[in-house]
């Protein structure tokens, strides 16, 4: 079978933090309602009600009740989230083994091979809303044609509880005036970019002279050209052959600006856990520290990295890289948002220490993650975290998927 | 609203892996579940829990059991 005879699909959740909520809370049925998290003031996502007044992501909560003064907001529990979404994969699975995800609420899924066994496409996707919609009651748009980046687009033309098929004999009458900005890809700063080139479809895009493109912006020139003609080769990856990943990183939006170096300090260690217990936990190991801050204004940031001289994984090695980083820069602004990374990793690595001192860290690190392992990350922690108030992680991440090292538990 | 209070729970366990509260004492006063809205899980160290919203006469509750531990605590209020 060739590649442009494939049939992938892709399912995307419809707002899907809010629609848990209003399922596990009927009062909130058929209500404007909006998701923010606890103790935070930005909406994360909204109901199709409340869309419909004008309430957006990102907003403030101030600013969505400007738009719609009914709203109701409540606080997310991105435990649910994580559970219904690992639960819809499983559903997934069970009509192909090629199931992508590639976020909490989307995934992509293979189903070439399964349309002998399940009829039509068109079949497995009723089949699927329907599952989805009886087992959670939430709805979701889908798009089903020959590759990743069309089903993509096929499942934003239709929401809620959509359903769109591009056959491929339609794809290049569909691209025509389609948008750029409506590939997956394709984000503001590009299609600033393209549209300086006269490049506003998707059809302008695949008749613009290659070579040009690739002038304008390398590597990627051939691919922009292969996206406007709705051409993708890229393979759906199942989970487990992904490639190994590539770092580990945490990073926490505080509740308030800080600039107290104690407080600065002490939310560096917590992060420095959260990425170390991760590694240890999964046996990776690191050798390049990255510390990232984003200041009060939230425009401003920036990002170093200090490599060690050996892998690490224990918290005390990643903490005092990253006050070691922190200690070269002069900070201008209270701080917003601070992010540890290790990256440079090396996989399935125990080096065992040679000096008594660090065999005894060693020990320690150990039984605190056998305590922490079995009754809960932060059970046993540093003394001076125990002020801290949040301690773990309250943001799902965009790379979350629902097993293995990034598969973080979430508060 | 948190609440995180142990409290004594009737439950139906089965047919198979369902567990249907049915009803839950709190506050000197019987809860009588009307309704199991939504169900979910996760872990807390390497204990498996299982939370259960549900709704009687007068509000929303969520109701957590510990799956290792065996205990039931009523862990949240909504809307109150």
């Amino acid at each position: 079978m060739t590649v442009s005879e494939r049939s992938i699909m892709h399912i995307d959740m419809n707002a899907f933090f809010a629609s848990v909520e209003q399922q596990a809370n009927p009062d909130l049925r058929g209500k404007p309602i909006a998701v923010i998290g606890r103790g935070r003031t930005v909406v994360t996502t909204s109901s199709y009600e409340a869309r419909a007044f004008g309430v957006k992501t990102g907003m403030n909560t101030w600013q969505a009740k400007q738009v719609c003064p009914q709203i109701i907001f409540v606080v997310g529990d991105n435990r649910k989230y994580t559970h219904t979404s690992a639960e819809i994969m499983k559903i997934l699975q069970e009509y192909t083994p090629l199931v992508e995800v590639f976020s909490i609420d989307e995934a992509w899924l293979d189903i070439t091979h399964s349309l002998a066994l399940f009829g039509s496409a068109e079949t497995i996707a009723c089949q699927l809303k329907a599952r989805i919609r009886h087992r959670f009651g939430i709805t979701c748009s889908v798009g089903i044609a020959p590759n990743k980046l069309l089903a993509k687009l096929a499942s934003d033309q239709q929401k809620p509880d959509g359903l769109t098929v591009f056959k491929p004999a339609d794809v290049s009458r569909i691209l025509e005036r389609m948008p750029i900005s409506e590939l997956c890809g394709i984000g503001k700063k590009l299609q600033r970019q393209l549209n300086l080139l006269s490049i506003y479809t998707c059809g302008d895009l695949g008749r613009h002279d290659e070579p040009r493109l690739t002038k304008k912006f390398g590597v990627i020139g051939k691919r922009l050209k292969e996206m406007g003609q709705g051409i993708d080769h890229a393979p759906v990856v199942p989970f487990g052959e992904e490639e190994e990943i590539k770092s580990v990183g945490h990073s926490c939006t505080l509740a308030r600006d800080i600039s107290d170096p104690d407080e600065i300090r002490r939310v560096l260690l917590q992060l420095s856990e959260m990425v170390g217990s991760r590694a240890r936990r999964y046996g990776v190991s690191g050798k390049t520290v990255h510390l990232y801050i984003r200041y009060a204004d939230f425009f401003s940031s920036w990002g170093k990295q200090t490599t060690l001289a050996s892998y690490a994984t224990r918290t005390d090695e990643i903490y005092q890289a990253v006050v070691a980083i922190l200690a070269t820069v002069e900070l201008e602004q209270p701080v917003r948002l601070m992010g540890v990374r290790l990256t440079n990793l090396q996989h399935h690595n125990q080096q065992l220490p040679l000096f008594p001192e660090e065999q005894k860290k060693a020990r320690m690190i150990q039984a605190m993650d056998a305590v922490n392992n079995k009754l809960g990350d932060f059970c046993v922690t540093y003394a001076s975290l125990l002020q801290s108030k949040e301690k773990g992680s309250h943001v799902i991440s965009p790379a979350w998927r629902p097993e293995g090292i990034r598969s973080v538990q979430v508060q | 609203m948190r609440i995180n209070e142990p409290i004594r729970v009737a439950v139906v366990f089965g047919p198979g892996s369902s567990i249907k509260p049915v009803w839950f004492d709190w506050k000197n006063r019987k809860h009588a579940v009307l309704e199991t809205t939504y169900t979910w899980s996760d872990l807390k160290g390497s204990s498996k829990r299982l939370h259960f919203a549900v709704r009687d006469d007068g509000g929303l509750y969520q109701l957590t059991y510990d799956t290792v531990e065996q205990t039931w605590e009523l862990s949240g209020l909504e809307g109150q």
